[in-house]
Order: C-alpha cells, then sequence, then structure tokens
C-alpha cells in the first residue's frame, strides 16, 4: 500500500461554493476508489479564493509569497490533481487561469488530472472541453476522459440519485486508475537542482 | 567587507511631483550619486547596463571611466554586464581600457539580461541565454588571460591569432561576480571557476536566496576553490530611511505604492516582511542587514539599491550621508568582528596581483 495525494483545487468565488461542494465530491469519489485499490489517500483542498491576492502579486512581482510557495508546491507535487472552477464567460475564471499561469510548464508533465465546472446554465458545459482539456493538454498533463460539469439543475434534481452522481464516479474512478497505475509522487521538481555537468554546458568532452 | 551602491539607471516619473527627470538629468544623477558614494565612504559603485527605454546606462565604461577620473578609492563595478549580448572581444578591451585609467579600481558583474526583444537587436535569440552566458565568458576569460587567442565557438565569429590590447593592467584581469535570481546555472558556472555569486537577494524570498547561496558556495568547494565558507558572496539591499521610522514609510510609500517592478502589487509591509526590503530607521536596517549572515554566511560584498523608482536626486544624496554616516560604520564593525580569520575578503586588483606575483614566486622557488 502506498500514500497517494490528491490536490484539489477550487477556483470558486462565493462562500459556500457549488464549485467547492463539487470538487470535494470528485475528491471523494476519487479517494474511494483509491482506498478500495489498497491505496491510502491525503487530500490536499486549496481554495484559491484565500490565494487571491498572492497571486496577483505573484503576477506582477515574479515571486511567490512563502504561501502561494507551499500551494504550488502541494499542487506540482501531488499524485493527482482534481482542478474545479466556475464558468465565466464561456470559460475558466481569471483566478483559475491566473493560479495556473504561476505553475511551471513542465511541472505537471504526466500528472493525472480530472477537470470540473460549475456553470449558471448547462449551456455552458463544454467550456470544459474548450477552455481547460486544452490548458491542461498544453502542460502535458493527462486529463481523464470523462469531465464533469455541474449545473443547477444538477444539484436541485437530488445529487445522490441523479446523473451527476454517476458521472462524479465515473471520473473519480477514471483519475484513480490512472493514479494507481504510476509510482507515487517523489514531491515537487527542485528548481536548484542541475540536469548537466558544466563540463557539458561549455560544450567541451571531460578533458 | 565591501558595502556600495548599485544602480538599474531608470527614467521615472516621481509620483509625488508627476515629473520626470530628462535623461541628462538622470545621467548627470547617477555620476552626482557615485561620487557622494566615495565622499560618504562607500567602497563600490555599480551600474547596470540597458539598451532599451526607460533606463539610460547603455554604455557603462563610458560613465564609469568619468567617475574614475573624479574619484581616488571608489570600486567601479556593474550590475550588471550583458554577457549574452555583449561581444565578449568588446567586454575585454573596454574593461581592460578602463582598469588602466582607473588603477584597477575595477571589477565586473555578469548577467544576462531579462528583455526578450534586447537580445534580436544584437543578433542574439533570449533562449539562448544560459548557453550564451556560458560560452561568452568562457572567452572572455581566455581573451584577459592568454596573449594569443585562436578560438571557435557556436555564437561568434571565430577568431585567429587574435590579441585583446590593452593587456590586464600588470597582467591581473579584473575579478568578475556572477549575478543571477534564479538559474542554478549561474551559480554553478561562479563555482567552476571560483569567482564571486552576486545573489540580487531583493526580488526574492529569503529562503530562495539561501538556496542559491548554499548551492554556490557547496559546487565553489566541489571544485576545489576552498572550503565552502570562503566563496565569495555579494548580496542586494534596498533601504530606505528616515531618522523616525513612521516618517520613512510616509515619505517612501507612494514610490513604493507606484515603482516599476513591483508597483501595484502587494503592499509595502508585505513586501518588507518577504524580501530584503527595509523602510525605517538607520538602526532598522542595521540589524536587517546583519541579519543577512544568518541565512547566507559571512558575505564579501553588499550593495544597496537607493535611487530608482522616481526618487529625486536630493533624497538619494540625503539617504547616501545616513548610509555612510550612521549605517555602513557599524555595519563594517560588526561583519569584521563576526567574520573568521580563514573568510577572506573580497579580491581586489592588490590582492589579485599580490597572489599572482605569490604563484610566480612559489613556482620560480619549485624550479
Amino acid at each position: 500500500m502506498s500514500r497517494r495525494t490528491l490536490a484539489v483545487v477550487s477556483a470558486g468565488l462565493s462562500q459556500p461554493s457549488s464549485t467547492r461542494l463539487l470538487a470535494d465530491q470528485l475528491a471523494a469519489a476519487t479517494r474511494d476508489e483509491l482506498v478500495r485499490r489498497g491505496e491510502s489517500v491525503k487530500l490536499r483542498p486549496v481554495e484559491l479564493r484565500e490565494h487571491a491576492h498572492d497571486v496577483v502579486n505573484h503576477l506582477l512581482t515574479g515571486f511567490p509569497s512563502a504561501a502561494l510557495r507551499e500551494v504550488l508546491d502541494t499542487v506540482t507535487g501531488a499524485d493527482g490533481l482534481i482542478a474545479v472552477t466556475p464558468i465565466f464567460n464561456a470559460s475558466y475564471n481569471g483566478l483559475f487561469k491566473s493560479f495556473f499561469d504561476l505553475v511551471d510548464s513542465a511541472a505537471l508533465v504526466d500528472r493525472p488530472v480530472l477537470i470540473g465546472a460549475t456553470g449558471g446554465t448547462a449551456r455552458h458545459s463544454l467550456a470544459l472541453e474548450h477552455a481547460l482539456r486544452p490548458m491542461f493538454a498544453y502542460l502535458h498533463a493527462v486529463v481523464t476522459p470523462t469531465a464533469v460539469f455541474a449545473a443547477p439543475e444538477d444539484w436541485s434534481g437530488g445529487v445522490a440519485d441523479g446523473a451527476l452522481r454517476a458521472r462524479i464516479t465515473r471520473a473519480g474512478a477514471e483519475l484513480a486508475d490512472q493514479v494507481h497505475r504510476r509510482s507515487p509522487s517523489t514531491g515537487p521538481a527542485d528548481p536548484f537542482a542541475l540536469t548537466t555537468t558544466f563540463e557539458e554546458m561549455l560544450g567541451r568532452q571531460d578533458s | 567587507m565591501q558595502f556600495g551602491v548599485f544602480t538599474v539607471g531608470d527614467v521615472t516619473v516621481d509620483p509625488t511631483t508627476g515629473r520626470e527627470p530628462t535623461e541628462h538629468e538622470r545621467i548627470k544623477a547617477m555620476a552626482t550619486i557615485a561620487l557622494k558614494a566615495e565622499e560618504v565612504g562607500l567602497d563600490v559603485f555599480a551600474t547596470g547596463e540597458h539598451h532599451n527605454p526607460p533606463f539610460v546606462p547603455s554604455s557603462p565604461t563610458t560613465m564609469l571611466g568619468w567617475i574614475a577620473a573624479r574619484t581616488e578609492r571608489l570600486l567601479l563595478s556593474t550590475s550588471t554586464t550583458l554577457i549574452t549580448t555583449n561581444d565578449p572581444v568588446k567586454i575585454a578591451e573596454d574593461y581592460a581600457m578602463l582598469q588602466h585609467l582607473a588603477d584597477g579600481r575595477v571589477d565586473l558583474m555578469m548577467g544576462r539580461g531579462n528583455t526578450g526583444p534586447v537580445y534580436p537587436w544584437f543578433g542574439q535569440d533570449i533562449r539562448n541565454g544560459i548557453p550564451l552566458a556560458i560560452e561568452n565568458y568562457d572567452l572572455l576569460r581566455r581573451l584577459w588571460r592568454e596573449e594569443v587567442v585562436n578560438w571557435q565557438g557556436r555564437f561568434r565569429t571565430p577568431l585567429q591569432s587574435f590579441t585583446s590590447t590593452p593587456r590586464p593592467l600588470d597582467g591581473v584581469p579584473p575579478f568578475v561576480w556572477h549575478g543571477s535570481i534564479r538559474s542554478p546555472e549561474i551559480a554553478e558556472q561562479a563555482a567552476y571557476y571560483g569567482d564571486g555569486f552576486f545573489a540580487n537577494h531583493i526580488f526574492w524570498l529569503k529562503e530562495h536566496t539561501q538556496r542559491m547561496v548554499g548551492l554556490y558556495r557547496q559546487r565553489f568547494e566541489h571544485y576545489g576553490h576552498g572550503s565552502a565558507d570562503q566563496a565569495v558572496v555579494g548580496l542586494g539591499g534596498q533601504v530606505f530611511m528616515r531618522k523616525n521610522s513612521q516618517d520613512a514609510v510616509r515619505e517612501f510609500r507612494p514610490y513604493f505604492d507606484n515603482a516599476p517592478v513591483y508597483g501595484h502589487g502587494p503592499s509595502l509591509e508585505e513586501f518588507t516582511a518577504q524580501t530584503p526590503l527595509t523602510v525605517g530607521s538607520p538602526q532598522q536596517v542595521i540589524d536587517r542587514t546583519l541579519g543577512f549572515r544568518d541565512y547566507v554566511g559571512d558575505y564579501q560584498r553588499q550593495l544597496f539599491l537607493v535611487d530608482h523608482a522616481g526618487l529625486p536626486l536630493k533624497t538619494v544624496l540625503e539617504q547616501l550621508d545616513i548610509l555612510g554616516e550612521e549605517v555602513v560604520p557599524v555595519l563594517r564593525k560588526e561583519f569584521d568582528s563576526l567574520r573568521p580569520a580563514h573568510v577572506p575578503e573580497a579580491p581586489t586588483h592588490a590582492s589579485l596581483r599580490a597572489a599572482a606575483s605569490g604563484d610566480l614566486v612559489d613556482a620560480e622557488a619549485g624550479r
């Protein structure tokens, strides 16, 4: 049995937030499936709202505060990532994009990711496919085939028995499967690690 | 330990008056700041190099040569010299000439430059930043150390039987620092040659600077230049002082809030907590600066940024007076008393010349 970490990022702005509610349900479904497969799971929720000022400050100054550094390390060092945003103007909200703009472009390579979104109408649902999925594809993450969108009617229709519940369970199982088949994460990349010798950088053979 | 100021050379509107200095005013102000640095007893003046507005110092050796002629003791340096987009041959020539005119009061800090569009103006590409820094600097070293250079590389036209003139003063090349905010390759480069490493320090958390300096020290020892605590480290710092710390905060806040680099971002309070920026009384600056030693070890050079973000010249000169009268004498005494005997001072022309002639004596004795 290995110990797995799931980072659960929610870009919801209101409190309580339906985006956070969806994120928590996706996290629980993934955890349950991993536990069923004999893994132990630690969930690491990240409410981007709490870091909104730090995110903007990092964009402007070029470096993260200590608190934001920890959050970025949590996200880039996890075994799996659940990323959920409200849909604004047909795409992820600005906070969600600004946060992921601060993630190094190599930090999520081959990382299993489950994407989710909430919106005021089901007509926003394809934003998952035309906005979130391409962004994570650019980052070379492995996005599960099922992405989960929750519209107001999904919540009012009785979550436990509705179609939303089925999609959450399926998506969680897909993410768990991707996490399960990989070796445990070794944590965030070390920004101070050198990958070549200085002689190689100089273009010389050992002399 | 050496203390000094480093300037970016930005032309910035004074947010309290709305007035922007002319380029001429800014250039003359930089020169005045350098002369003042010597007058108040600082050791180093370092100028940035930029080739795009709103910055004026595109021609550092012209400025440093002018300052050299009007000073006696001040060490003239750069922050930084663009090792990526300058021809290393021209750097070798310009700084050797400056070294002669300044009687050896010259060293340099190598940097890459982070403005993408500047590179193609000089026929380069920012994506080659690190390889350029490495190849160009290796050539620069050879030009200063070998009488006749035959060379071929990736970025510059080959050299056949080339002699860079003038030769370095007394055959001793200027000491070189390598400056970097975030690239471990540059700490490695500095360690490889046993050169100095200058951590910008002012645009990142102290934990980050600690890691970078730690990496440089460890690799310096690895390459056999001495123990890790003998590596040559410089740090940036940023201060604004008034007798009463509340006055300092009140006066500096509009400059901070509108500063080109971090303005409209974190609050002054957040930024002072996260970075070495210290806005307060001279005693607060003394305490904070002494604290740098706790996370980088004993170090050799402390440069302060005091003349940016539109601060008027009069204010900057007052800052230099406070540094010279109240801050640096205390720091000098405190740092010197804390530093163990085996940790060296930063190399100077005199110490490098003495070391070189010592090597020669050793070599002759061995023969």
